[in-house]
């Protein structure tokens, strides 16, 4: 082997891309070769760089929250539904194109908004699970955690305690949901923790479900569970499987 | 081709897709904001690809690689963008722009002043070489960095393997002249 043959080889040797007979005739060649060990040098100090000192970008979690609500809400049967009847819907003329096109946007849209309320919630589930103080008050009684957002809020949260076995509530605080306040009512479930969110919806994107008033989703492993009831948005989180977390959500807003 | 290579996409299967493609979020990132160079337009970006996967998955074929399927969406998303846009004119050609591979021989050939400059090079200097290199050449530096495979890469700039060889070794030698011209 030559130079002119060695020198492409180099790289591929780094990466152990090369067959053992033609990296062992590379080796014997990079043994008695002055340059090429030089240019093989460089390759290496180039690779090193690139792994270690060239800037790494991670995505923003929230980003990461948005592309796990556009995934679940792309997979929901309505969606399907929408894809089903597209083909047909774009070989109709111009006219059904651009409602497709518009329906798609609305998808997209409104997949961007579920993203961003499921990884604010999840956030928010986070802050309580990993602060040290997380609750203002500690009570298991809803009449006094009730009572104690009085003056703290510009609403009067619900704070539901259905006869659920296993559940149990255990305080309070006051925190914020996006750009707003936000009654955090904290539960036990067995050794789940469960957090319930109640925040002002009005100016929030909030994606549109037919059939039902409960939308489920998830984010970073979390499950999570949103409605609205008059002028309130609430979010239900917690690690529980989500079957179980949607029937509890239905028993705290009463449907 | 390494194994991340997916199952048939029935629709049971789809669900599946999301978390996988999510381990990928990191990596699409990383590349969205090298070609962007910014990172709102990067989360945009990486924001449509996984919507157009989303919307393609029933086309995804068994057996390809699942991360390169996802890169390559990333990329023709960016092409396609900036024919559409017009924010970037069409840039050249690798081939085009790209120093003759005895050029980079050369450069090998400099002596251990130009190592010893690249040793001392920072984070910010390296970033700066990449990005005054072509669309391309970044993409098969980043894409190669990734650890991905010569096949994987043909995949998703769509060309043949060995064209990848020839293309990668010639944006690494403009990337060590580029890295070379630093400290001087």
């Amino acid at each position: 082997m030559d130079c002119v043959e060695a020198r492409p080889l180099l790289h591929d040797l780094r990466r152990q891309r090369l067959a053992q007979p033609l990296a062992e005739d590379l080796r014997a060649h990079l043994a008695g070769c002055t340059g090429c060990r030089r240019a093989d040098e460089a390759e290496g100090l180039l690779d090193e760089i690139l792994a270690d000192r060239l800037p790494r970008y991670a995505a923003p979690p929230g980003l990461k929250s948005r592309l796990a609500g556009l995934e679940t809400a792309e997979a929901r049967p309505a969606r399907r539904t929408w894809a089903r009847f597209a083909g047909p819907a774009l070989a109709a003329g111009l006219a059904v194109t651009t409602g497709a096109l518009l329906l798609e946007r609305q998808a997209s849209r409104e997949s961007v908004a579920l993203g961003a309320l499921t990884g604010e919630a999840v956030s928010d589930h986070l802050r309580v699970l990993v602060g040290q103080h997380p609750l203002e008050v500690e009570s298991t009684g809803s009449h006094e955690v009730k009572p104690w957002f009085e003056g703290k809020l510009d609403f009067a949260p619900a704070v539901p305690l259905p006869e659920v076995a296993d559940l149990r509530l255990t305080g309070g605080a006051v925190g914020y949901f996006l750009d707003r306040k936000a009654a955090v009512v904290e539960y036990a479930l067995r050794r789940h923790a469960v957090t319930l969110l109640v925040f002002r919806s009005e100016g929030l994107e909030w994606p549109r479900r037919e059939g039902t008033s409960l939308i489920a989703s998830a984010a970073r492993g979390f499950n999570v569970v949103l409605w609205r009831a008059g002028d309130l948005g609430y979010a239900l989180v917690s690690d529980v499987n989500p079957e179980e977390l949607a029937a509890l959500g239905s028993r705290f807003a009463g449907f | 081709m390494r194994g991340l290579a997916l199952a048939p996409s029935p629709e049971s299967s789809r669900g599946e897709v999301g978390p996988r493609a999510l381990e990928h979020a990191d990596a699409l990132y990383n590349l969205a904001r090298y070609l962007t160079r910014n990172p709102s337009d990067a989360e945009d970006l990486v924001q449509e690809t996984y919507a157009r996967a989303l919307r393609a998955w029933s086309q995804f074929a068994s057996g390809t690689d699942l991360k390169a399927w996802l890169f390559r969406i990333l990329r023709n998303s960016w092409l396609d963008r900036c024919r559409h846009e017009r924010r970037h004119p069409t840039e050249p050609e690798l081939d085009e722009q790209a120093e003759p591979a005895s050029a980079a021989s050369d450069g090998w050939l400099r002596g251990d002043l130009e190592l010893e400059r690249m040793r001392r090079l920072v984070g910010q200097e390296i970033e700066e070489a990449v990005l005054t290199l072509s669309e391309e050449q970044r993409t098969v530096i980043l894409l190669d960095a990734e650890g991905m495979t010569e096949a994987e890469v043909a995949l998703v700039i769509g060309c043949a393997a060995g064209t990848v060889k020839s293309r990668l070794s010639r944006a690494r030698a403009a990337l060590r002249d580029r890295l070379a011209d630093y400290r001087r």
